[in-house]
């Protein structure tokens, strides 16, 4: 690596993307400058050995997931990068404005899809589309969520298009995960470059966790002065379990599964050691299907037979709510810009990228001849799966997507391939562009809060646009600055 | 108040660190006895063997074999690496309950004896491998005892370190001295290494002098107020922690509490004289037997209660 420093563009070469580094004409960006002098300062050797000495503290920390082999399972944490990824303060001001916009609507869209569906009877979202997702919920119908808060935790992907603007790519208002490594990178970087960020003016995210508790109190004001608030996790095999966990220690609550729970009466309750104890407000981590067996899929074992009905009696606070996934559906999307304008009478801060519905014939035709240009979802889907990266893919690939297509044009959309802009990265022991997107992580109870940070999500691989954690993504941290960058 | 997943998965924790512990001292102790020739190097192996349940005469003349597999043999759900995994599952399970501090010492001992370079490690240094478990465990009690609050969750953890502690001891003691196959242990090398395998030779050594014998062997073992692997120290540490507990989750004379004062009480009011003419065998069985049933009982009282019996009115 001793030849790629001191770091410059000439030996770093990022390609035709927008770099969050440098600039086209090769100078680093302001922003960036401090970090590039540390990175300078410190030498190859060195910052090799603080990327170990971060993989080793994520070890310790059980940040990891399990690999299964023959014979042995194998730890691996989930791969995390040394360099932050750093925002100036003006370009949050805009990111902050456009999701809490954003959010209001979706949560007044939900409000009205499970009240009295105004916006599908003035024609700014199609009914069938609506109603017919597989994330809508019937039995959600006419009941009441405090303040409207439907989404209580969500997680929207922002990208960066060539021309260097923020664009949503999605929304999640599921069971968004990832803010437990927003934290733990956090944590890493605080130690792994302990000058750059005091001087650099860092905004925190220490208090997440607290705000994610008063949002889940919030909803349960009118039930409870003091409610009893638990995590509810699929167990200790999910993916996400240690952030499930780690949630649950710094909130101060319990962690329960769905064997800890009991309903009686339209009541919840979990078993302690004390006999059984009220649940007020279950921040789930659980997805819809599977929070009660007796409402949703019968199969499962991982929520509570019964708790729909606590909850619809008004005896227990679900967040997220039930059928938010509505509004994260990837054909919906398409028509968030015109839901902010017709809720808020306001233009959207953040644009959309631009979306194909394939259930409209004529973007079908666009999206079928275009498919070595453009990226194929599938609208139900999530996680990096049932995805189409048009120019990555093998014409075998994309011939067994056109069929697809043509057999069920309702399941997919499509979108152009945008080049996610690149950050540098430590891969191999060299420093290289690898494109990232960007997840903050928005809160809404009585109030709607932005945690002045994001998970910073990396494509490992060199020039892969995709990155998901459960398809190799990896993270880094993410650094909000307090104001304009001023070098002294 | 806690989940009583939580509770019951702390208090496994705690038996099965305790159990790696005891397991990686017998492994130590037969390794060095092996290192000699004669009578004393056999019966060592033997007693350790016997004492983890392995009967088998053959394995006894394989000393090296025998504790490799106790310590290394992920199939052998009572080897050292078995344990220490167990533990880890059981902490994670509850990582939210735990601090940070005990949770990475766990974690870091699980991943050091689970890794690749684990057997190599061993066959370097056996000694040096397991002495180095032995520390990080009491590394790992010392977090416990210094970080996490003494309440409820601490208490079922250490409930769960003295209850398989009394019922290691008994077992150790069976082995030496009421085994129906092997007549009692009296050769003084053998009786040494059993008194290493308590953990417990230089503190004998400061109450009796080296005047090592077996009856004075079972009197410190199981009596002994002071020493923390006596028998007598475990079941009155367990009464005392059960009766917090039970005044804390509101359960009043629960079951548990009731077979641990009578366990307690027995060993108190017992001497080395009576168990000397009947035999040790019979008192070490009640033990044995006694600690089984405060198990059931702890599970019966907090964890597995019938849920009619406690839903609000």
């Amino acid at each position: 690596m001793g030849d790629v420093l001191p770091l410059t563009q000439a030996a770093y070469l990022p390609g035709v993307a927008y770099d969050e580094m440098f600039a086209p004409g090769g100078g680093v960006r302001p922003h960036y400058e401090l970090l590039q002098d540390r990175i300078a300062s410190l030498g190859a050797e060195e910052l090799g050995e603080r990327q170990r000495t971060l993989e080793r503290s994520f070890l310790l920390q059980g940040i990891t997931f399990t690999v299964y082999g023959a014979e042995t399972a194998t730890e691996r944490i989930i791969p995390t990068d040394l360099f932050p990824r750093i925002i100036p303060a003006e370009e949050w001001a805009k990111i902050e404005a456009g999701l809490t916009q954003r959010l209001r609507a979706l949560n007044m869209f939900l409000a009205d899809i499970y009240g009295d569906q105004r916006v599908l009877m003035d024609g700014v979202a199609p009914r069938e589309m609506v109603l017919g997702a597989a994330s809508y919920r019937r039995e959600m119908q006419h009941l009441y969520v405090p303040h409207n808060a439907y989404a209580n935790v969500c997680g929207s992907d922002l990208i960066r298009a060539e021309d260097g603007g923020f664009v949503v790519l999605e929304d999640n208002l599921r069971v968004p995960s990832g803010v437990s490594y927003m934290l733990a990178n956090r944590d890493a970087s605080r130690r792994t470059f302990p000058g750059v960020f005091r001087q650099a003016g860092v905004r925190p995210v220490e208090r997440y966790p607290d705000l994610l508790l008063s949002t889940l109190k919030s909803m349960a004001g009118e039930l409870r002065s003091d409610p009893q608030v638990v995590v509810l996790t699929p167990g200790v095999y999910n993916s996400a379990y240690y952030e499930h966990a780690y949630l649950a220690r710094l909130m101060g609550v319990p962690l329960v599964e769905g064997r800890d729970l009991a309903v009686h009466d339209n009541r919840v309750y979990m078993r302690t050691t004390a006999g059984l104890r009220r649940v007020d407000v279950i921040y789930r981590r659980v997805d819809d299907d599977f929070i009660d067996p007796l409402t949703f899929r019968r199969d499962s074992s991982l929520g509570a037979a019964g708790l729909f009905n606590a909850y619809r009696a008004g005896n227990v606070i679900i967040c997220n709510a039930p059928g938010t996934g509505v509004a994260d559906d990837k054909a919906v999307y398409a028509y968030v810009p015109d839901i902010i304008r017709y809720y808020l009478a306001e233009e959207p801060i953040l644009a959309n990228v631009e979306t194909f519905l394939c259930r409209e014939p004529s973007q079908l035709s666009h999206v079928l001849a275009n498919l070595d240009k453009v990226v194929v979802k599938a609208v139900g889907a999530s996680g990096g799966y049932g995805m189409l990266v048009g120019p990555h893919a093998s014409k075998a690939e994309r011939a067994a997507f056109a069929d697809a297509l043509k057999a069920n044009p309702d399941n997919y959309i499509a979108q152009p391939t945008i080049q996610l802009s690149t950050a540098p990265c430590l891969v191999d022991a060299r420093i290289e562009p690898r494109h990232v997107d960007l997840r903050p992580f928005i809160l809404s109870g009585e109030k709607v809060v932005v945690t002045p940070g994001a998970l910073t999500r990396v494509a490992l691989r060199r020039g892969s646009l995709v990155v998901n954690s459960s398809q190799g993504g990896g993270s880094k941290d993410t650094w909000v600055l307090t104001e304009a960058t001023a070098r002294p | 108040m806690m989940l009583a997943r939580v509770a019951d998965s702390l208090y496994w924790i705690g038996r099965y660190i305790e159990r790696a512990e005891h397991v990686s001292r017998l492994a130590a102790v037969m390794l060095n006895a092996a290192l000699d020739v004669g009578a004393g190097a056999a019966q060592t192996s033997r007693i350790a063997l016997a004492a983890v349940g392995a009967h088998d005469a053959g394995r006894a003349d394989h000393a090296y074999e025998a504790a490799r597999d106790l310590s290394l043999d992920r199939e052998e759900a009572g080897s050292v690496v078995a344990c220490l995994a167990m533990a880890r599952e059981n902490a994670r399970q509850v990582r939210d309950q735990i601090t940070t501090e005990t949770w990475e010492q766990l974690n870091m001992l699980h991943l050091r004896v689970n890794g690749r370079a684990q057997e190599e490690a061993f066959d370097d240094d056996p000694a040096g491998f397991l002495q180095g478990i032995i520390a990080d465990l009491h590394l790992f009690k010392g977090a416990v005892d210094s970080t996490l609050s003494h309440g409820e969750g601490w208490r079922f953890l250490l409930i769960g370190v003295y209850l398989e502690r009394a019922q290691l001891i008994a077992r150790l003691l069976e082995a030496c001295f009421s085994d129906r196959k092997s007549p009692p242990v009296i050769e003084p090398i053998a009786l040494m290494s059993l008194l290493r395998m308590a953990c417990a030779l230089e503190p004998y050594l400061r109450v009796y002098t080296a005047d090592i014998n077996p009856r004075f062997i079972l009197e410190f073992l199981l009596f002994d107020e002071d020493f923390p692997r006596s028998i007598r120290f475990c079941t009155a540490r367990i009464q005392a922690l059960l009766e917090q507990l039970s005044h804390q989750a509101g359960a009043g004379r629960s079951d548990a509490l009731r077979l641990a004062g009578r366990l307690d009480a027995r060993l108190k009011y017992a001497d080395v004289e009576e168990v000397e003419a009947s035999g040790a065998g019979t008192l070490l069985a009640a033990v044995a037997g006694e600690c089984a049933q405060i198990h059931e009982a702890i599970y019966e009282t907090f964890v597995a209660y019938p849920l009619e019996l406690s839903l609000p009115g």
